[in-house]
């Protein structure tokens, strides 16, 4: 068996969404998958490699589903994923709601696949005063059932001495290994309704005994009423935004600004100079705009903080489950304005990065609210990126113009989703969502999951920020700036009212959001040109990545129409705002 | 008599007797004979709480709650 093919050696990791199966696929393979609290981030799968005995497995991380009756994408792919085999299938239980993840469980068995099923989230069901018999359940089943706390490493290694039985087990009908329907009292042959069932099993293996709620599980209760938990959510939003403004802030000012102003940004300067002759290689290299200055001032020390604060935040508010209850309690505003509460999640996420929101957006229910969330995203949401390069261009002023150009992000995301709304054809489902329980999260999950975040941006950023700084380097310091800039001088000084250099901003935005906005930090701009310059990236193109996601996920078509919109509105806007303001200068 | 979920009351307990063709629905356990409790509902068109056999909460758009038939079983 060793010598079969690897993609022949699969295993299968099945389950109903936001029952942790995505941590056994970090557990068991080392690599991080996103596991979330809210139903949709595993749209596409994930596979890796893991070793049993010494034979290779390819684990691949199914996307949840409540049943293989194909009525959603992901049930069309779990379902053709046990047509074209597995040597095994893991499939994860939720012991706290075993009824409903026993109908996936009967399903499966239609397979001719050896299955060992998971017993996960006991912790929260002993919360929830359920105790769950896994010997009886095991009989029932006709195949082994292991206990665990996965996010506790709880009942792993008992997981895979399981499933190293079966997979050693030859091939036919093996008792506690499969269900091939060969023999007499064969479970495939009980022909009941998977309902019906999961009704009857959970009965004979679950007690209940009345437990008062714990305060988690009050506080998740009380967290999707009106009252408080609409209160409840603008406060967590508001500490939120708090932390990441302030935090970063602090993180600049304290830790980082001094470190590359006095440390590193000398160092390399001390180094270059004594090296090389004065002239124009050496400004690429260590002048006001020179790679080694730039490079730190703008990614170390404008955007890191933010973006690192960022994630710190959404990641935890992601593990608790705060997510899924605000899509719910804002659902009858987001209808209002077109789309439906879970829309929310993806605006949330579009804070961070556009690039996984609107990936995230392939869990939107229609065609409609995807391309409108999507527009949505690119015209008014900046990313965590651009807002912290935002805050530190406008707090030099006053205090409340980075609120101010938050509203106006804010103002605008409404602009553009009734608009998008309007002219794109189709229509919005209703809300149907599973609300998870509100959840402490793991500090290991979690801090694995923060750390993969941050290494995946550095990943993701590092390319196109080290080409916007090559570009900027160059840019400024040959001298080939000042002789664009007169070109611009209608459009950037005219029309938007700003120095003629601040076309830098407009070239380095293709590539980067953030780079819009960080050459203007340092062009002794008045509050006016700030705000300008501010809300003109805002509205500006993306960035390149989003601008290849785009074409990716839609049609070329779209990125292009959605790109040029956002030029367009972003110079007109701009330029408005200019004008208006002068009339009362 | 059967009533639709959107307008049922929030202190009783209903069962299941008619659900829309969206077999999402039916994937997540909401079936003819499903037991289920409001928890809330939201005002300006907002979504419906439920409780679902006890277990587990879905959240309901008001489109979808207005065509799901229920009928009372026993107050509480």
């Amino acid at each position: 068996m060793k010598t079969a093919a690897k993609h022949e050696n699969k295993i299968l990791l099945m389950g109903n969404p936001n029952v942790g199966k995505s941590i056994f696929f970090t557990e068991l393979t080392g690599i991080h998958a996103m596991s979330s609290n809210y139903a949709g981030t595993t749209v596409s799968f994930m596979k890796g490699r893991f070793n049993i005995n010494g034979a290779e497995y390819t684990l691949i991380d199914v996307p949840g589903v409540y049943s293989l009756s194909p009525t959603s994408e992901a049930e069309a792919v779990a379902t053709r994923f046990m047509e074209s085999g597995a040597r095994a299938v893991i499939c994860v239980l939720d012991a706290s709601n075993l009824e409903r993840n026993l109908v996936l469980a009967l399903e499966l068995r239609q397979y001719d696949i050896p299955i060992v099923y998971t017993l996960n989230l006991t912790d929260v069901a002993a919360r929830h005063g359920i105790t769950i018999n896994a010997a009886l359940l095991a009989k029932e089943l006709n195949a082994p059932v292991v206990s665990t706390v996965a996010v506790k490493k709880q009942g792993l290694d008992e997981l895979k001495r399981q499933l190293e039985a079966i997979l050693a087990a030859p091939d036919g009908c093996k008792p506690n290994a499969r269900a091939c329907g060969k023999c007499a009292d064969c479970p495939r042959s009980h022909s009941a309704n998977p309902w019906v069932r999961a009704k009857e099993i959970n009965r004979r293996v679950s007690t209940k005994t009345p437990s008062s709620p714990g305060f988690l599980d009050r506080l998740g209760d009380a967290m999707l009423k009106p009252f408080p938990g609409v209160p409840i959510a603008i406060l967590v939003m508001a500490v939120t935004i708090a932390v990441v403004v302030f935090g970063g802030r602090g993180l600049r000012a304290v830790a980082l600004l001094p470190l590359v102003r006095q440390v590193i940004v000398p160092f390399f300067t001390n180094i270059f100079t004594a090296l090389l002759p004065e002239g124009v290689f050496l400004n690429i290299l260590v002048g006001e705009f020179g790679i080694f200055v730039i490079s730190f001032e703008w990614i170390l020390a404008l955007v890191f903080p933010y973006v690192l604060l960022f994630y710190v935040a959404f990641t935890f508010l992601e593990d608790t489950g705060f997510l899924p209850r605000i899509s719910v309690l804002f659902d009858n505003i987001m209808r209002k304005l077109g789309v439906q509460g879970g829309s929310l999640i993806h605006m949330i996420m579009g804070y961070g990065c556009a690039v996984p929101a609107i990936i995230g957006t392939r869990a939107a229910t229609s065609r409609k609210e995807r391309i409108v969330i999507t527009a949505a995203i690119c015209f008014a949401i900046p990313c965590i990126s651009q807002t912290g390069a935002l805050v530190t261009l406008l707090s030099a002023y006053a205090w409340w113009m980075f609120p101010a150009m938050f509203a106006f992000s804010l103002f605008l995301f409404v602009a553009v989703t009734l608009v998008a709304g309007m002219f794109v054809k189709g229509r919005v489902a209703p809300l149907l969502l599973e609300v998870p329980n509100l959840l402490m999260p793991n500090p290991r999950a979690y801090g694995r999951k923060l750390l993969t975040r941050m290494k995946h941006f550095l990943h993701e950023a590092e390319i196109p920020m080290m080409a916007a700084v090559l570009i900027a380097a160059l840019l400024a310091e040959t001298g080939l700036l000042n002789r664009i800039a007169v070109h611009a001088h209608a459009i950037v000084s005219g029309w938007l009212g700003l120095p003629n250099e601040a076309v830098i901003a407009l070239i380095l935005g293709i590539v980067r959001r953030e780079m819009s906005v960080a050459p203007l930090v340092a062009l002794d701009l008045t509050a006016l040109q700030a705000f300008i310059g501010g809300a003109v990236a805002l509205m500006y193109i993306p960035c390149i990545s989003v601008f290849a996601i785009l074409a990716k996920e839609f049609k070329i078509k779209i990125a292009l129409a959605i790109t040029a919109g956002t030029i367009f509105l972003a110079i007109f806007v701009g330029g408005l705002i200019n004008h208006a303001a002068q009339l009362f200068v | 008599m059967p009533i639709n979920l959107y307008v049922a009351d929030k202190k009783s307990r209903f069962q299941v007797t008619s659900v829309p063709n969206i077999g999402l629905l039916e994937s997540m356990g909401l079936r003819s004979g499903t037991h289920v409790t409001i928890q809330n509902r939201y005002a300006l068109g907002g979504p419906v709480i439920l409780r679902v056999e006890d277990a587990y909460d879905l959240a309901l758009g008001k489109d979808i709650a207005l065509q799901i038939g229920v009928e009372q079983v026993a107050a509480s």
